[in-house]
């Protein structure tokens, strides 16, 4: 069989990292500095591959238009073929694949791993993924450039580093739930040394914690996994991933159970004599083999399916005359896809767990709570501060830039479309959260003394803004959920530019004066005046100032909240609004206060100070440019994020109106 | 391209200073990285000394004056294309709405097929002009499927619109900056050096010396002046929003240009904090706008708020009373017939109705919307309590922005920064950006938000004026008397006088840049003294300068025929049409009153201490010269226009002013008319304009007979009075305890929750975690302890026993044979005994 040329791009894309830290296993000692030459090449090879892949999709969404857009004005259904969705359709057709017809690659990808258990390697990328693909590889590359510094053990910290490459890019990849998981907990041990190891002074403790906070977070994640996989999800899976499943099950049958066949004897491929026999066996086989068939399933497109038509499902509470027609349609559909099924049976596999309200809102809670620890959400974040006091620059740059984001991806990608009844159910409460976060992040942000616990709390505060444009599903009015959603998402790009470039900024300064007390600075704008314009503009896109990266989500997010409104509180929107758009001036207020504390006023102790070295601007500029660009030009990304994440929205939205 | 739309030259004016600004910052940024390198590396060297070396040049400052000045050539062109072309849209557009008012339904007979035709033809004239001066472009948009409001709240657009007042914006903007950037280059040389000392900022080791930053300040100059002019190209809010932070920032930076001054980066975050809560207030009006009517486009918004002079969509109650609902805002309630909700227009209603987007009948545009479901479905509504918060968000942006009461606090300390900012963007410009907002967003204001408005406005400038009074800093009587204009400017808004406060805004924008400039040419003559208690007796040093301050001085006083005059004395002419008509609210025109005497007492006094009477400090006076010609060429211009810019035919009568004239004609929303008819009438019945010119005339007398007593011939000496009030003084210096209020109400609480938050996370959480973990760690010891010691030590007392047990048996391994079948009888007979005893148990006895 030929590989798939997505399939191959895409996991390249994940092992390449793997690759190096593996070569990086013969260097020799003393030669650290090939070491971090290689891991360099490495971060770079894997950023150029990802912009090819980068390529490939947007061919594919060019490639593809949306049928109903067009008519200036009028906007309506998504781009319902590009998305993952459609394409995992697609793919299933086979015969189909209209998308890899046209330039050969879907983006999407599929291989049995484990087919006892139904595992496979999954991998695909859309609206949701792309930009944090590439925000993945670039800041690994530019953190890469950033550990220069680091002396001790070189050949394992480069190592751990390109690891932990692997499992950030290979979480955002898989689309199978147990992948997914793997990948997760590959990035928990190299983050839990590079912490431990290449830290401050107080590293073991701020691992240690770090490395709990995450692992009880797994532990909910893992839980649910398990509470998915245990649910019969057939009715929900492409007819022609039930056919196979169908043959499969046929194929282990003992022939001798067959209504109508002759005990005890199977009958040899090919063998001539009572054709009609077979002919009748084979048929009510196949019906036997259709009802005994159960489909338990990781992928985590099927199962968003089975989320949706779950709250559906449940939405019908107590209206009989939908529930009949809600089965009926299933049986219908299966009846002209040709595979037997009977009221009965889809009946009892919607009685199961899953389509229990109890069910869904404990699996969401477990998955919220498991990725709003990497989030991170309050109260579950105060592992937050310590670990990025204690890593080293570039750890931090990582930690603040990408792997918060996950939790969010997670939330995006899993929690959402797979408990979508519960999240609509608690959205209120998710947006409490929120605020709290956004909030409590700010002015936690004010207290501290510590320059790099200032930037981590209002990482906080900032990633709560992701959480409240997730969290306001409204009534009415989906276009303005679908500013929140594509709020977050940016907010989630742009903090990792901004949150990334001040960590690295605090590092810059930390080099030289060896302390990161905000008390004790004072005046370093004049003898660096490069480092201090450089530090002002990425400090104003995180205080989100027009023209940079940070305004441009929080906005939008901002945008959305008013809308939101439940049954139950109708004012909520209104509230959360407020303290959204109040929480304003406490961010200008902490983050003006520490640039006048560091940068502004004098200081004869560092008066000497050299300005920044070209390999930190090599770091840093890049990050600049981009803050500015994604500021003026939302549209270079919204583009082609957009799609996915209205799409997401929309059909989300689907299920309420 | 720009004769198919001319209104390009403005956007071209608005790129200019940011082109400039880019260019400035890579040329910064290259020569600051590679300042390290300059002495080792020969090639970085000859770069670095190529972009100006270790002395900064003086080429940023050519660079971004050309642009600005650039700017200002397009804005002017621009202006006179507007000016041919305005009328005839006018008359385009009176026409088209005339015909549709004649004739709502269009084919109800062939003459009006035949004048289809005709209006067709208008039609398309008219939207080829209008096509001149506005275009917008996606900057961001969403594709979502919602069914209802097909296109609300998908899209945000740049773009730009050009009417009679932004193109007025324009004009003013770019020549007063261009001045500015003339006069900087005269100000600002003392950072031309390598090393400038600053005299305020002490060291161990003497006064601190710095590299001079010639360049940073014409690049953010230009940063400001892109971000200001951006701000009034705008066609929408949004737009607006964004060039408001980024002027605020702006002014920021340019307030903490001195940023070694622990006093200029303090003033530099007030000022941008308290401007921030201004923005939250605005941004909640945005999420409102947003939520309700789905853009952000003034026009749109406007149409859907007021009443449109036609309506075709079907069965709507649009009378209230007698009068006619055009151009108002109409209240209703829902009633349900019929499957649709309709509104019952009701001046009590609870709900604001908000109108179709019905662009053919009104705005007319090429583009027709087509709804999927027609008539009264088309309305929707807002509760009108919100339509009053939304207005009154969006008032407290431009209260933050202009400095009203109660955040007037941050413009008096932004006094801080270098003299021509605070002429440029505390005086003329960004500051005035919140009035200029008020008179674009004017159609969207309630009754209610228009009444704050004049509160908040008469409030300003009598608490401005009286605190002006006692400073002896000039620089700061300037900026208090800014707060106090703005005031004014607020006032003649909320009482609906639109002309005369935007008027106002464009004859400040004059008078006080001049009179910053002055400012500022006496502080840099007297060696950067800004006391006028050791100025005084200066004007035969610098008579140019003295000169034409006094011009601006008689400008602001409102002295007749100076420019001040004529918008100051419509304000008060509005309020007291107003006041008239309303007379609850007579304080509305009694503060602004009593003020312009206390307005002309405070200038003159400026005037006074500063250029007449005898020298206080020997020093300054001795040293004190004349400005160069880049700065007086700048006052001189100033001057003429603080005079003349608002002359009309004929010059007595103030609303035949020319500038006031085009405002009224071409850019006064229609809703002025209609919400302030009664004050209006007013004005006419109790002869309004003589009233005012009278007693404004008079109270302007006053204070500059006290100003000439006082500060000129000395008659009266001024420490005794305050002498005699010293409580009233000390709460006039102190600000009203403005300060100190925030301090106390705001600043310390926020930073106690800061420390609440800290300590929670610190104690509470972390407390938790750790205690959680200690735990863990106590538990696995003590299950360690069990383990070893229980579990197993129960294992070892098991080996223990049977070890005992068996060493103790050994014993009874004698070896002799009788004692083994004793031994296997004992056993057996236990046996036996037990095996009885379970079967009697169990059977039930033998």
């Amino acid at each position: 069989m030929m590989i798939e040329y997505d399939l191959l791009t895409m996991s390249l894309c994940i092992f390449l990292p793997s690759v190096f830290a593996l070569a990086l296993l013969f260097f020799p000692k003393g030669t650290e500095e090939y070491m971090r030459w290689t891991a360099l090449f490495g971060t770079a090879l894997t950023f150029i591959l990802s912009a090819f892949v980068f390529i490939d999709y947007k061919t594919m969404l060019d490639a593809n238009p949306d049928a109903n857009r067009g008519a200036a004005g009028v906007a309506r259904a998504h781009q319902e073929r590009t998305s993952l969705t459609g394409r995992a359709d697609g793919a299933a057709k086979k015969e189909g694949a209209e998308i890899k017809a046209k330039d050969g690659s879907d983006m999407h990808a599929r291989y049995s791993w484990i087919s006892r258990f139904n595992i496979d390697y999954y991998l695909g990328i859309d609206g949701i993924s792309m930009p944090m693909i590439l925000l993945t590889t670039v800041l690994f590359f530019l953190s890469m450039i950033a550990s220069w510094g680091i002396e001790k053990h070189v050949k394992g910290y480069c190592m751990l580093f390109l690891i932990l490459e692997t499992g950030v890019l290979g979480s955002f990849l898989a689309l199978d739930f147990f992948l997914f998981y793997i990948f997760w907990e590959v990035m928990l041990l190299p983050m839990y040394f590079l912490i431990g190891i290449w830290g401050g002074p107080r590293r073991e403790y701020a691992a240690i914690k770090f490395f709990l906070y995450t692992l009880f977070g797994s532990v909910f994640i893992l839980i649910a996994l398990l509470g998915f996989y245990f649910t019969d999800v057939q009715d929900f899976a492409h007819k022609d991933v039930l056919t196979a499943k169908i043959a499969e099950v046929r194929g282990r049958m003992p022939i001798g159970e067959a209504p109508g066949g002759k005990p005890g004897k199977g009958f040899p491929k090919g063998q001539k004599g009572e054709p009609k026999e077979v002919k009748v066996d084979a048929a009510a086989l196949t019906d036997k083999a259709a009802l005994q068939v159960q489909v338990h399933s990781f992928d985590l497109i099927i199962l968003a399916k089975t989320g949706k038509a779950a709250m559906q499902w449940m939405g019908l509470d107590k209206n009989t005359e939908g529930k009949k027609k809600f089965i009926d349609d299933i049986v219908e559909r299966r009846a002209r896809e040709g595979i037997p099924t009977t009221y009965a049976a889809v009946d009892a596999r919607l009685s199961q767990a899953f389509f229990t309200p109890m069910f869904q809102y404990v699996m969401f809670v477990f998955l919220f709570v498991g990725f709003a620890i990497k989030v991170p959400v309050f109260p579950f974040h105060t592992w937050l501060p310590d670990a990025h006091v204690e890593a080293p620059t570039p750890i931090s740059m990582i930690l603040a830039g990408i792997l918060l984001k996950l939790g969010g991806y997670g939330i995006l990608r899993i929690a959402y479309p797979i408990c979508p009844w519960a999240a609509h159910a608690l959205a209120t409460w998710i947006c409490v959260f929120a605020i709290i976060n956004i909030v409590y992040g700010a002015f936690a942000a004010m207290a501290q003394t510590d320059f790099k616990k200032l930037v981590a709390y209002s990482s906080i505060s900032h990633m709560g803004y992701v959480i409240l444009g997730i969290a306001v599903w409204p009534e009415i009015g989906s276009q303005y959920w679908a500013w929140g959603m594509n709020g977050a998402m940016y907010q989630m790009i742009a903090h990792g530019i901004s949150s990334a470039g001040m960590f690295f900024c605090v590092g810059v300064i930390y080099d030289r004066a060896h302390h990161r007390n905000l008390d004790n600075f004072r005046g370093l704008m004049e003898p660096m005046p490069l480092y201090g314009g450089i530090s002002a503009i990425v400090f104003f896109a995180a205080l989100g100032l027009p023209g940079l990266c940070g305004f441009v989500g929080e906005f939008m997010v901002i945008l959305s909240t008013w809308n939101f409104s439940t049954p139950a509180y109708p004012h909520a929107g209104k509230v959360f609004a407020i303290l959204a758009a109040l929480t304003v001036v406490i961010t200008a207020a902490y983050i003006l206060w520490t640039l006048q504390r560091v940068y502004f006023g004098t200081n004869a102790a560092y008066k000497d100070y050299k300005d920044i070295t070209v390999r930190e601007l090599l770091c840093i500029i890049p990050l600049v440019v981009l803050a500015i660009l994604l500021g003026i030009l939302p549209m270079l990304v919204l583009q082609w994020m957009e799609p996915h994440v209205t799409g997401l929205v929309d059909s989300l939205m689907q299920v309420t109106m | 391209m720009l004769t198919e739309q001319p209104g390009l030259l403005f956007v071209a004016a608005t790129l200019l200073p940011i082109a400039s600004f880019a260019i400035l910052l890579l040329w910064g940024a290259v020569r600051w990285g590679l300042r390290p390198y300059a002495n080792d590396n020969p090639a970085a060297r000859n770069v670095f000394e190529m972009l100006g070396g270790a002395v900064p040049g003086p080429g940023p400052a050519y660079v971004a004056t050309a642009a600005i000045g650039l700017a200002f050539v397009c804005s002017l062109i621009g202006f006179c294309i507007f000016l041919g072309e305005v009328g005839t849209m006018h008359e385009l557009e009176h026409e088209l709405v005339h015909h549709q008012q004649a004739h709502p339904d269009k084919h109800d007979d062939k003459q009006g097929e035949k004048k289809d035709d005709d209006i067709d033809k208008l039609r398309g004239e008219f939207n080829q002009l209008k096509h001149h001066w506005e275009g917008s472009v996606d900057w961001a948009r969403l594709y979502s499927s919602s069914q209802k409001d097909i296109d609300r709240g998908a899209i945000l657009t740049v773009g730009f619109r050009i009417d009679m007042l932004s193109a007025v914006m324009f004009v003013m903007v770019t020549f007063v900056a261009t001045l500015i950037h003339l006069f900087s280059i005269g100000y600002m040389s003392d950072e031309l050096q390598k090393e400038v000392e600053d005299h305020e900022v002490h060291t161990a080791h003497g006064h601190y010396s710095r590299r001079g930053r010639f360049g940073r300040f014409f690049m953010f100059l230009s940063l400001f002046c892109f971000s200001m002019l951006n701000l009034i190209l705008a066609d929408n809010l949004f737009q607006i929003f964004v060039s408001w932070e980024l002027v605020g920032i702006c002014s920021f930076l340019l307030i903490g240009f001195y940023f070694e001054r622990t006093s200029a980066s303090n003033a530099s975050n007030k000022a941008f904090i308290t401007n921030r809560i201004g923005d939250a207030g605005f941004i909640i009006g945005l999420m409102i706008i947003w939520t309700f009517f789905g853009t952000f486009n003034f026009e749109e918004i406007f149409r859907r708020v007021r009443c449109p002079q036609v309506d075709a969509h079907g069965p709507i109650t649009f009378k209230i009373g007698e009068d006619s609902a055009k151009h108002r805002i109409v209240r209703g309630n829902a009633e349900q017939k019929e499957g649709y909700p309709f509104f019952k227009a009701n001046p009590e209603g609870s709900l604001a109705l908000i109108f179709p987007r019905n662009e053919h009948l009104h705005g007319p545009q090429s583009e027709q919307k087509v709804y999927p479901e027609p008539g009264a479905t088309q309305y929707t509504t807002i509760p009108y309590w919100l339509l009053v918060v939304a207005g009154l968000g969006i008032f407290l942006g431009c209260v933050g922005k202009s400095a009203q009461f109660p955040l007037q606090v941050w413009l008096p300390d932004a006094m801080e920064g270098p003299t021509p900012v605070s002429a440029l963007i505390h005086a003329a410009t960004m500051v005035a950006a919140g009035v200029y907002l008020v008179g674009r967003c004017y159609p969207f204001f309630t009754p209610e938000v228009l009444l704050t408005i004049s509160y908040v406005g008469a409030i300003t400038l009598f608490v401005a004026a009286s605190i002006a009074v006692v400073m002896t800093d000039i620089k700061k009587v300037l900026a208090y008397s800014t707060v106090s204009q703005l005031g004014y400017m607020m006032l003649g808004l909320g009482v609906g006088g639109w002309t005369a406060g935007l008027l106002h805004l464009l004859t400040h924008a004059f008078f006080k840049a001049l009179l910053f400039l002055g400012s500022g040419s006496v502080i840099y003559g007297c060696h950067h003294q800004q006391d006028m208690l050791k100025m005084g007796g200066l004007y035969p040093k610098m008579k140019i300068t003295a000169l034409t301050m006094l011009m601006g001085v008689l400008a602001i006083a409102g002295t007749p025929f100076f420019s001040g005059w004529y918008s100051k004395d419509e304000i008060l002419v509005s309020a007291y049409g107003f006041v008239m008509a309303n007379k609850q609210h007579f304080l509305l025109f009694l503060l602004p009153l009593v003020t312009a005497g206390i307005t002309t007492f405070y200038m003159f006094r400026m005037w006074f201490m500063t250029f007449t009477g005898k020298p206080r400090d020997e020093y300054v006076h001795e040293h004190a010269h004349e400005s160069p010609w880049q700065m007086t060429v700048p006052l001189i211009l100033l001057a003429i226009l603080s005079v003349g810019v608002a002359w009309g035919w004929p010059p007595h009568i103030p609303e035949h002013s020319w500038l006031g004239e085009q405002l009224h004609h071409y850019s006064q929303p229609e809703s002025v008319k209609v919400d302030f008819a009664e004050a209006d009438k007013a004005i006419a019945a109790h002869h309004g304009h003589e009233v005012v010119f009278f007693t404004a005339t008079s109270v302007v007398g006053i204070g500059l007979v006290f100003a000439l007593v006082l500060y000129f011939y000395g008659v009266l000496d001024p420490n005794d009075a305050k002498e005699q009030f010293p409580d009233v003084h000390r709460f006039l210096l102190n600000k009203w305890y403005f300060d100190e209020l925030y301090s106390t109400l705001l600043i310390r609480p926020a930073l106690v929750i800061a420390h609440w938050c800290r300590n929670f996370d610190s104690t509470v959480i972390d407390g938790f975690v750790n205690g959680l973990g200690k735990w863990s760690v106590l538990t696995s010891y003590w299950s360690g302890r069990f383990d070893s010691g229980i579990i197993d030590g129960f294992a070892n007392l098991i080996a223990d026993v049977s070890y005992a047990v068996g060493s103790w048996l050994r014993n009874v391994q004698t070896g002799y044979l009788r004692s083994y079948i004793l031994f296997l009888a004992l056993a057996a007979m236990a046996i036996w005994v037990l095996l009885y005893a379970w079967a009697n148990a169990v059977i039930g006895g033998p």
